[in-house]
């Protein structure tokens, strides 16, 4: 094990690819969240609940599929490069959000809600300020959890020339070099933990103060 | 005023309607307890008045307007709603709590203030304690007394209560109960009290609305129903001891001879007591009659016959 490679990895070789790897990571998860969450909300109206599990159903297979599979189906339209690696990150991302954001919602006791409707609340009224507020500790751990989950998968991105984290750890298992594998791996755990942190704080700050 | 007319609902997938062409009034003033074992409707009966659910035929009145013309959000910001303790929102304090219902309606901030204040005093609790906590700091009467609170906020003319006082220990209800009877007395709201115990129905209820799959059996005064019910199901949810009951429910100065002066054998009833307690006054020290007084002074006497013939003449009014 040569340190000095492991070192001139951590602080030399790697840092541009950290940027390149929080991109890869923030871009997915930010599409996931857009996506998922106003479908994991519809599918908790009393209109469309019918299709909950069918839907789900979709998505855990989505969850199925390997994501070098989803980046290969869609490599000839899309190509090489980011977008196809955005794309199949993005799908990955999707279902614990989607997941969560259902079971959040649904967990908000029927008492309270009759309560809140009975008091004379609108639909909306209830949605935001009482289903919402109460199913957002649920909702963040599906965020969290495709959040953590984006930051290992998004290694993969470096195969169809997305760049990133993977670039370092693909050329070490190329070159037999296990510092650059190391290094990568440290780095994308450090990621992982930061990005979780900070999605904790801002479920803090939003969090109404009791279920702090 | 609340008033029902042929109300039906039948749920969907329902074979059966929950509730079959009920009409009922409840007069300004007066609260109405709606009793039956459980699954009888009457829950579905106190929703249909705040339209949380829509009634398949028949029509409600509140102060003679139809409800089905209202916008139901606006229609159940004017009605106070009381449900068990799970009904305050959890992530809300005590005066957020309070304040839903002025809030929706855009009070001004300084008003609702006040009137957090005022009604937590009102309801017996102190107001610097609570304000600031959230539901689950609180203890179940200090909850209940919050969800009467929330209820009178914008000091609806109508209430609707079901089973408030459910979710409390049998010594803290009867202080509630207590409480709010008191408050009653100055609020004079015209209330649904729906609960499945006949002895809080008699003792909440101006008139006692009798419910059994989905039917109003019997609707009257508790003396109406204890005297003549109805039939054999009322007659198993009053109990067997009606007699001891209707008791319960006439002052001695309703039955007591009047006398001026006299001491009879020492043994004395308040003449604002129920004819009940001057029962057990008779039994406990195996007399025949007790004196009668107000305050200290002596206004009559009530005899072991004068009860006896009161149940009797009453039980005998149902005709058989």
């Amino acid at each position: 094990m040569d340190s000095q490679l492991f070192l001139d990895t951590l602080l030399q070789r790697s840092p541009p690819h950290i940027l390149e790897h929080a991109r890869l990571v923030l871009v997915p998860l930010g599409l996931a969240v857009l996506l998922a969450f106003p479908i994991g909300v519809f599918l908790t109206r009393p209109q469309y609940r019918r299709y909950a599990g069918r839907v789900m159903a979709v998505l855990n297979a989505g969850q199925t599929v390997p994501p070098l599979a989803v980046i290969a189906v869609f490599l000839p339209f899309l190509g090489l490069g980011f977008r196809p690696a955005v794309i199949a990150l993005t799908i990955y991302a999707l279902l614990p959000i989607a997941r969560n954001t259902i079971a959040g919602i649904s967990s908000v006791s029927e008492d309270v809600k009759e309560a809140a409707r009975g008091m004379g609340m609108t639909p909306w009224e209830v949605f935001t300020q009482v289903e919402l507020l109460l199913g957002l500790p649920v909702i963040m751990v599906g965020i969290k959890t495709s959040a953590v989950l984006t930051v290992g998968t998004a290694v993969l991105a470096a195969l169809v020339g997305g760049r990133g984290m993977g670039a370092v750890i693909f050329a070490g298992i190329n070159f037999f070099r296990p510092e650059l594998i190391l290094a990568g791996t440290l780095i994308i755990g450090l990621m992982a933990i930061i990005l979780e942190r900070l999605l904790t704080l801002a479920e803090w700050f939003i969090l109404p103060r009791h279920l702090r | 005023m609340i008033e029902l007319q042929e109300v039906s609902k039948t749920f969907p997938g329902a074979g059966a309607p929950a509730v079959k062409r009920v009409s009922l009034q409840v007069k300004s003033g007066e609260i109405c307890a709606l009793v039956g074992p459980s699954g009888c409707g009457k829950t579905t009966i106190l929703r249909m008045i705040n339209r949380l659910v829509e009634p398949s035929s028949g029509s409600v009145f509140i102060e003679g307007r139809d409800i089905m013309k209202a916008n139901p959000d606006h229609l159940r910001r004017g009605i106070g709603y009381v449900i068990q303790q799970i009904g305050l929102l959890p992530h809300r304090t005590v005066e957020e709590n309070v304040a839903l219902v002025p809030r929706l309606l855009k009070w001004p901030e300084g008003r609702i203030k006040e009137r957090i204040e005022e009604l937590l005093e009102k309801v017996g609790l102190d107001t610097e304690e609570v304000r600031k906590k959230y539901p689950y700091q609180l203890s179940g009467g200090q909850m209940q007394r919050i969800g009467v609170a929330r209820a009178l906020a914008v000091d609806p003319p109508v209430m609707l209560m079901d089973e408030p006082f459910g979710a409390v220990d049998p010594i803290v209800r009867l202080r509630l109960q207590d409480e709010f009877l008191k408050l009653q007395q100055s609020f004079k709201k015209t209330i649904c009290f729906v609960t499945h115990d006949m002895d809080e129905a008699m003792k909440m209820g101006d008139k006692i609305a009798i419910m059994n799959g989905g039917f109003l059996v019997q609707h009257g005064t508790p003396r109406e129903i204890l005297a003549q019910p109805a039939n054999s199901f009322v007659q198993d949810l009053v109990g067997e001891d009606r007699g001891v009951k209707l008791l319960d429910l006439v002052r001695v100065e309703t039955l007591m001879l009047p006398r001026e002066t006299g001491t009879a054998n020492g043994r004395s009833v308040q003449a604002l007591d129920s004819a009940k307690k001057a029962l057990e006054v008779m039994l406990e020290h195996n007399v025949d009659g007790v004196t009668v007084c107000r305050e200290k002074q002596v206004v009559g006497i009530l005899t072991w016959e004068t009860i006896k013939t009161y149940v009797h003449q009453a039980g005998s009014e149902a005709g058989g």
